[in-house]
């Protein structure tokens, strides 16, 4: 059976809730939400309405009907950041960003978006002086991934949040690694919009992301359409979450996120992480004491990802050696986010990244380290 | 076409056969020319024999070679391969010509490199790619590390040293040569139909005598493809010398696995595709 470690790029497995779930609103459901006035499509409606309560209680939103759906994260970034920069505009990144950001905005950059971005350590760590210094003036909006994708490096993100609102400037918070682990309270830090995907640390299935938009702020959709709401009116309505949301919505991928956040609010979003971290320093350790490893550790840890390299070996083929010689699942290469291995000194090459699930347990980790400590034992002369 | 030879091997009777060395036989063949005419002659044709290797009773592969020096050949594939990585792995080796068959004892697990040998790498396509095909490989191959240092002199001097070693070579033009040398002369000569085979004897006689390889190069006639080169780097050779050409990826592998490749030695030249820095050569520009 594999063992799977790459929950960074989606969680394996999900919770039985979710499985139940999604096939009980693809059986028993059915109907599509918001467009009828029959008991399913109530039904179905209620799914929707529910989900975003859900995800309301978990980030500390007051107004669910902030809360809109998207396919996965990359399109609730992109929502923003098309809808909100305009020729002219400067914004503020991290060197940690996922392509989900910084490929947006280099098309954005030649209709005269102006991109700077914020240091970082190679050990991830940001450089808040020079996030200060390069606030003033302020620039249109400021975007930060939560916790890098790539080694687990937290972010400073309720001090940036604090620095942002202070400034007048809208913080966009990438929270893809975080959300389901790590704790964010997206009112009382007044953040200005927060995108993530459903089906990593929220434990949904695939397709499904969310986006929060401050309501004081007015942020063009990326779309426009039919959104059962409103319909003898040419125009989108301006209302949320109807104004970011049109034609039919993923509801099994919804319920399914649903569940997932259900499971994290009972299990307890601290219990998640504490596993998770645990998972990671365990497998810091073990890795630390193989010859030829480097590993890229975070100053702070905010996620289980771990990432290293092996001398002299491609990460590419490690990984492959990892699954053709042991079926462990891993994930190598620069993890779609190249600026972020440029800052952790890991480009071109990038890395193998392993990263445990809540599902994964000590035995999984001592498993894995097993298997680098025989294949080392074959490596070189 | 005037010159054009087609050799047309005849029935020929085991006793009248020349054995001139033990690597070859010798039979009548007919010599054509183009306008139909021939002549009945007795030709020198390298030996061709299939040779099994078994390693802990597991037969892992048939070698088609000369059949000579099966020892060296055997341990010299198993040492490149990664089924043996030291002397004291090797337990026993037997050899029973009659049925082609080489038996060879290991105490090294060597369970995870079978199971990966020779499996093709499948990676994605974030990251910068690998320069392997064979994941085994990516993982006993490393960067050799060595102070030698070659003349262009020295290295058209040790490929003439090699071509008056051939004799099969003479005899047969069915024969890949291949050497052991310090830059200053030839330690070892072996030949043999494959250049693979060739450079494991060279490999496997250093394993069984312990000798280093990290000062010496190794001189072939062969083309130095990625197979060659993967093979010299898994063992920690640093210079590899031939009298033919290299291919794209020998090349590439070359740079990334710090070995000096010298191809096309031939009239007094040579042409140093990597690894310049162990080449003593001025170099007056480029064009």
């Amino acid at each position: 059976m594999s063992l799977y470690l790459d929950n960074a790029a989606t969680s394996h497995p999900k919770p039985q809730a979710v499985y139940e779930r999604v096939r009980h609103v693809l059986e028993e459901v059915g109907a599509s939400p918001g467009r009828g006035a029959y008991r399913l499509a109530r039904e179905a409606s209620a799914v929707l309405a529910d989900a975003r309560k859900k995800l309301a209680t978990l980030f500390g939103i007051a107004d669910p009907q902030q809360i809109v759906f998207t396919a996965n994260a990359t399109e609730s970034i992109n929502v923003v950041l098309k809808g909100w920069l305009r020729p002219g505009d400067r914004v503020l990144i991290s060197s940690l960003e996922h392509n989900a950001v910084v490929r947006p905005l280099a098309r954005l950059a030649q209709i005269g978006v102006q991109v700077e971005t914020v240091p970082n350590s190679p050990s991830g760590h940001l450089d808040l002086d020079e996030f200060r210094r390069l606030l003033t003036p302020p620039p249109r909006l400021v975007v930060l991934v939560h916790a890098c994708n790539v080694n687990g490096a937290l972010q400073p993100a309720e001090e940036v949040a604090g620095l942002c609102r202070h400034a007048g400037v809208p913080l966009l918070l990438d929270a893809a690694q975080t959300a389901g682990v790590q704790r964010f309270l997206v009112d009382e830090w007044a953040l200005g919009m927060l995108a993530c995907s459903g089906h990593k640390g929220l434990l949904g299935p695939s397709g499904v992301g969310m986006l929060y938009i401050r309501p004081d702020l007015d942020v063009a959709p990326l779309r426009e359409g039919g959104t059962g709401s409103r319909s003898e009116e040419e125009q989108q309505p301006l209302f949320r979450p109807d104004r970011y949301e049109c034609g039919t919505p993923n509801l099994p991928g919804i319920a399914g996120l649903a569940a997932g956040v259900e499971f994290i609010l009972k299990e307890g979003i601290d219990a998640i992480r504490h596993h998770e971290l645990e998972l990671a320093t365990m497998l810091e350790q073990g890795l630390e004491e193989l010859p030829r490893v480097r590993l890229y550790r975070p100053e702070i840890r905010g996620t289980g990802a771990v990432s290293f390299n092996v001398a002299h070996l491609n990460p590419g083929d490690l990984g492959h050696l990892l699954d053709a010689g042991f079926d462990i699942a891993v994930r190598t290469g620069l993890h779609c986010a190249p600026l972020a291995h440029k800052a952790l000194g890991s480009f071109p090459a990038g890395s193998v990244r392993v990263a445990p699930g809540y599902f994964n347990t000590r035995d999984h980790i001592e498993q894995f380290l097993n298997a680098m400590r025989s294949l080392l034992r074959h490596a070189g002369r | 076409m005037g010159d054009f030879e087609r050799v047309m091997i005849s029935v020929a009777d085991e006793k009248e056969m020349m054995l001139p060395t033990d690597k070859t036989v010798s039979l009548e063949a007919l010599i054509c020319d183009a306008s139909g005419h021939g002549n009945l002659r007795h030709q020198y044709l390298v030996k061709e024999v299939p040779v099994t290797i078994f390693v802990n009773d597991r037969e892992l592969v048939t070698l088609l070679c000369t059949g000579h020096h099966l020892d060296e050949l055997a341990v010299g594939f198993l040492r490149a391969e990664g089924f043996l990585e030291s002397r004291k792995d090797l337990e026993s080796l037997r050899i029973d010509e009659d049925t082609g068959a080489v038996r060879i004892a290991s105490s090294l697990d060597a369970s995870l490199v079978e199971h990966l040998w020779q499996k093709r790498t499948i990676t994605s396509g974030c990251g910068k790619g690998t320069v392997f095909y064979h994941a085994i490989d990516a993982l006993l191959a490393t960067p050799v590390s060595s102070d030698v240092h070659i003349t262009p002199a020295q290295v058209w001097e040790r490929m003439q040293d090699l071509h008056r070693l051939s004799q099969t070579y003479r005899d047969t033009h069915g024969v890949h040569n291949t050497a052991l040398a310090t830059p200053e002369q030839i330690l070892l000569f072996r030949d043999d139909i494959g250049r693979h085979n060739a450079v494991d004897m060279i490999i496997g006689h250093a394993f069984l005598h312990d000798l280093r390889l990290d000062d010496k190069a190794l001189i072939t006639t062969g083309r130095l493809t990625s197979e060659i080169l993967i093979k010299a780097a898994k063992v920690g050779l640093p210079v590899i010398i031939s009298r033919n050409t290299a291919t794209s990826l020998a090349v590439e592998l070359a740079a990334a696995l710090n070995v000096t490749l010298i191809g096309y030695v031939r009239n007094g030249k040579s042409t140093v595709y990597s690894g310049l820095d162990r080449v003593a050569c001025s170099v007056s520009g480029e064009g």
